[in-house]
């Protein structure tokens, strides 16, 4: 074997030395150890960003201890079981050098596309740059028939983490049978099933949407700079739609640990706890069905919006006003309505971590094989703190992230986590980010 | 200086000094503005505007282009509000792929519909599958100029027709051929968008200006909230629409078209904020009457009311504040404690409340005093009074600033504030939140006596409910008293002017369509505050087919500010 692996590069570039990667695609595919299904077919890595909104409480959520084996603290205790499966990432800022603190948004913009935002705030606002989980799309998605999934679990389809630059967010799947149509609805092709007969109907759809990019050089030609770029983000659409019906006309490759799921029933959508948890859990078990039927390999997940209107059936005030206007106990230390829902997300979490991780993917796990990026818009909601934003990190990347640990950033910009992952993942970045976010220093601690 | 000329080009210039003006007026020093989106307002841009149809207009373009009883299928991007309006958010967004593939759904299961449609599917489609280009370019050029808004070149048609040619040869079925060539103009940006188009020669004042067809879109859009019919094309294809008289006569039939209601509430449901029904959640523990059907009949009360005050009636737009003319149902009757209608069109019958009641307004309806998706089990006064300095006085209110200690604000279970006003004067305590709590609270407070969903109460929490209020500095008690002030206001008035050009155009107005905004708001004056006379100069004004800064017409300029002149005097 060559010294020049992937690992051997990425462990240069932890040294400080700007080597630009960059490696067959095919590569991806291949877990750390070129672990294989029995078939043959490589188990691919996945990727999903998972978010909660009103941040934590920094004593009741952050680990004491640094390294492997951390103390977990009262609000993280729900991942106990997955604690070696789970980093956690402490001191990583927000850092705005100027900008605004745009409340509820520029937190989870800065962690997500590296750049602090310029325009937004509690009801939305735009991203200087695509969010992660676009740029990774942009790479390992292609192979698959959808390139991405952005869900969330409120009922509303504006909750959503995954943006382009500018104001358009990539609207969630809000309800879990309209999910299902679009994973294994009639244009479901079962992966295990022996034959394939292309379908010419969809030859006739990609001929259409070839077609459209034809209206391009005319259309751009008549428009501002502001313009171009939405036509262009427009025509970027066409291009993916008409790769994953490409993807339809070729019969797919066999995944082990892909079994269809029953069609979800009716169910009410809304943002109360219990409504919305209900949906997160049968969405989620959606969401790793299509991740083990090789449907996509990039996700978005939102719990609820950052300024989170998550509440308890009968209670008049959402997490979101609680954060604001419910007093800090004496003797707790901490506001324990608000609490409430930052306990339970965590646990909504693990749930997400328990689904994935209970897929057999060869001598491992689902989960292993992914990256699971969880955060939110603040450290404390209350004064929305932008300093020590709450991130985890789960999973191994199929043995190239090492897990379990807990870091500190000694405030440094929290975008080095989403360029570690993107140099995990095999994007030949070496910088990332722009303004006070920029960074060239991944965290070679979690590199292997 | 007029007052209200000089507080409405403050506004119009310099939203956010106008708020910190206000701030300061409060008795506070000094708030530095923290909203981004005031911090960068720069007036809106200028220049052809690329708009995303939104739903509704969507939904028309179909109907309107193939006849009724087409289903339309798939799930629409949410909306964006951008300074005040969706109409400018559209010119904002774009398509994200998961939008892309619906686009990609709906195209093709409308052009299968539509095929099948005896009006709309050609005689020579019948012909056997021979693929027949005459026939294709035929029917393709005929629903592609009205899907574009304006003709297609001899490119795109052979682009399209070609696309038809390939999918009749693949499926061996002509018919499959044609769905596919509709298929591919319906998933195009020129339908999805409107897109506008600078006319090649200046107008006659050397201004850069839309094209015809590009004017055409614009005005069916104001006045309808749908593309232009064969009519208004053609129309403007033979240049009609760059004669005065031509143009007034193609807005007059416009207007007098039933699609004019729908224009109407169009702009009203943006100007208002109605998207935000979509989805309202209420506690239904803490609200038993509320539910998702409550919500949609109080948005359609509201736009019933005003459509009747405005449209049907050319009412005065001030009356909004003080009609108790309006329209009841069921589900409405039990929440407002009245008799139910016995009968009515489609439940819904013409109310009027009697003189003693607490309803007069649209401020006293559901559809505001509802309207608010972040609260949930209650009624909040700051929200409900940045509802009415912003979307009805267009005064924007700055976001909190980020950094502020919430920690004087108590719960509401504590015993000693029972109230809301009680609450938030404590909240009021701490000076960097009292600047923007003086614009919005004042007027929120006074609509206590109004629950969350808009039923009347006297007490909260058994303190009755002081619903004292001073707007302008004039002091008045409760909601009807507010509506009053806000009656005699000059800034309603000027605030639908601006918003109904700005929905015109996609555009924020700026500090260089002030001159052209004055007299517009000038002239509604003269014309009674109607409506529809606004929308008449609108849509026939040079302003709305400009490029550059709205300006004023030669020599009405000088003529309004003569009349300001002896007004002032």
């Amino acid at each position: 074997m060559s010294r020049w692996t992937r690992r051997n590069m990425l462990r240069g570039m932890a040294r400080g030395a700007a080597v630009a990667v960059s490696l067959p695609l095919l590569d991806l595919f291949l877990d750390g150890h070129g672990e294989a299904l029995a078939n043959g077919a490589p188990i691919p890595t996945r990727f999903g960003t998972w978010f909660w909104g009103c941040g934590v409480n920094t004593a009741r959520w952050f680990p004491s201890t640094l390294g492997k084996g951390y103390d977990l603290k009262p609000e993280l205790a729900p991942i106990a079981p997955w604690r070696d499966k789970v980093s956690v990432f402490s001191n990583f800022n927000c850092i705005l050098d100027g900008k605004p603190n745009l409340v509820h948004w520029s937190g989870v913009m800065a962690t997500l596309t590296g750049s602090a935002p310029l325009k937004g705030g509690v009801t939305g606002g735009s991203a200087e740059a695509p969010t992660l989980d676009c740029l990774i799309a942009d790479h390992i998605g292609r192979g698959t028939r959808f390139r991405s999934l952005e869900l969330a679990c409120t009922g509303q389809s504006g909750v959503s983490y995954s943006m382009r630059a500018g104001s358009t967010v990539n609207p969630s799947e809000v309800d879990p049978i309209q999910l299902y149509r679009r994973l294994f609805g009639p244009e479901f092709a079962d992966p295990n099933k022996a034959g394939f007969t292309p379908d010419p109907a969809i030859m006739v759809r990609e001929s259409v949407l070839s077609s459209v990019k034809d209206d391009r050089d005319t259309l751009m030609r008549s428009l501002g700079s502001a313009d171009r770029q939405r036509v262009d983000q427009y025509f970027t659409s066409v291009r993916q739609v008409e790769e994953q019906l490409g993807q339809m006309l070729q019969k797919p490759a066999p995944a082990e640990a892909c079994t269809i799921p029953k069609a979800p029933g009716q169910m009410t959508l809304g943002p109360t706890w219990d409504v919305a948890t209900r949906t997160h859990d049968v969405m989620a078990q959606l969401l790793v069905m299509a991740l083990a039927c090789n449907q996509t390999r990039v996700f978005s997940m939102a719990l609820s919006n950052a300024g989170s209107n998550l509440r308890k059936a009968g209670e008049p005030v959402s997490f979101h006003e609680l954060t604001h206007e419910e007093p800090v106990g004496e003797k707790l230390g901490y506001q324990p309505k608000a609490t409430f829902f930052i306990e339970r997300s965590m646990e909504t979490f693990a749930t997400m971590l328990k689904h994935l991780d209970g897929v057999r993917e060869g001598a491992s796990t689902l989960l292993d094989h992914s990256l699971i990026l969880a955060t939110s818009e603040s450290n404390f909601a209350k004064i929305h703190s932008v300093d020590n934003l709450p991130i985890l990190v789960a999973g191994s990347a199929g043995g190239r992230w090492k897990p379990g640990q807990h870091i500190s950033g000694n405030g440094d910009p929290s975008s080095r986590v989403g360029l570690t992952i993107q140099q995990v993942l095999g994007l030949p970045v070496t910088e990332w980010g722009s303004g006070a976010m920029q960074t060239s220093k991944p965290i070679s601690e979690v590199v292997s | 200086m007029d007052r209200r000329l000089g507080k409405a080009i403050t506004r119009l210039a310099l939203p956010c000094c106008m708020a910190i003006a206000a701030i300061a007026l409060a008795g506070v020093d000094f708030v530095k503005p923290t909203s981004a989106a005031a911090a960068q307002d720069t007036g809106g841009s200028h220049g052809p505007a690329l708009r995303r149809l939104n739903e509704g207009q969507y939904l028309r373009s179909i109907e309107q282009v193939f006849g009724h009883g087409i289903r339309v299928p798939g799930r629409f991007a949410p909306p964006l509000r951008e300074q005040g309006l969706l109409a400018i958010g559209e010119a904002h967004v774009s398509v994200s792929p998961s939008g892309l593939e619906q686009y990609e759904l709906r195209a093709r299961e409308i052009a299968e519909q539509a095929l099948a449609l005896p009006g709309v599917r050609p005689n020579c489609a019948n012909q056997g599958n021979r693929f027949d280009r005459d026939c294709a370019e035929q029917f393709l050029g005929k629903y592609g100029r009205l899907l574009y808004r304006r003709s297609l070149d001899a490119a795109e048609l052979a682009g399209v027709v070609a696309v038809s040619q390939r999918a009749a040869a693949t499926s061996g079925d002509f018919g499959k051929g044609l769905q596919a060539g509709l298929s591919r103009l319906l998933v195009s940006p020129y339908f999805i968008f409107r897109l506008e188009r600078a006319a090649a020669a200046p107008d006659a004042m050397g201004r850069a200006v839309l094209d015809d067809t590009s004017l055409a879109t614009r005005i069916s859009f104001l006045l309808w909230d749908a593309p232009p019919d064969e009519e208004l094309l053609a129309a403007a294809e033979r240049g009609d629409l760059r004669e005065d008289a031509k143009l007034a006569a193609q807005v007059d039939r416009m207007m007098a078209s039933p699609r004019f209601e729908q224009g109407v509430r169009s702009f009203f449901f943006d100007m208002f904020g109605f998207d935000q029904f979509a989805g309202l959640v209420k506690d239904q523990a803490i609200f038993p009457k509320f539910n998702s059907e409550l919500a949609r009949d109080a948005q359609e009360q509201t736009l019933r009311t005003l459509v009747n005050l405005l449209v049907t009636e050319k009412g005065d737009y001030r009356d909004i504040f003080s009609t108790r003319k309006t329209f009841m149902n069921r589900g409405l009757a039990a929440l407002y404690k009245v008799p139910a209608p016995s009968a009515g069109v489609e439940g819904w019958a013409p109310y009027t409340f009697p003189d003693d009641s607490p309803r007069a307004g649209i401020l006293s309806l559901a559809g505001f005093l509802m309207l608010d998706p972040t609260h949930e089990g209650k009624s909040s006064p700051t929200i409900r009074g940045k509802a009415v300095r912003e979307l009805l006085l267009c005064q924007p209110v700055p976001a909190p600033p980020p950094n502020v200690n919430f920690s004087i604000v108590q719960d509401d279970s504590n015993p000693l504030l029972k109230t809301a006003r009680q609450r938030l004067i404590a909240h009021q305590e701490s000076p960097a939140c009292a600047g923007c709590h003086a614009l919005t609270d004042p007027i929120g407070l006074s609509l206590e006596n109004y629950d969350g969903v808009g039923a009347f109460r006297s007490h909260e929490h058994d303190a009755a409910i002081d619903a004292t209020g001073t707007f302008d500095g004039k002091p008045y008690v409760g909601l009807l008293g507010l509506s009053q002030r806000l009656r005699e206001s000059a800034d309603p008035p000027a605030c639908l002017v601006q918003r109904l050009f700005e929905y015109g155009s996609g555009r924020a107005v700026g500090a260089g369509d002030n001159a052209w905004l004055e007299t517009a708001i000038t002239r509604f004056e003269t014309d009674g505050f109607r409506l529809p006379a606004l929308m008449r100069r609108i849509a026939t004004s040079t302003a709305l087919r400009s490029l550059g800064p709205a300006l004023p017409e030669p020599g009405t300029q000088q003529a309004n500010l003569g009349m300001l002149y002896r007004r002032t005097k």
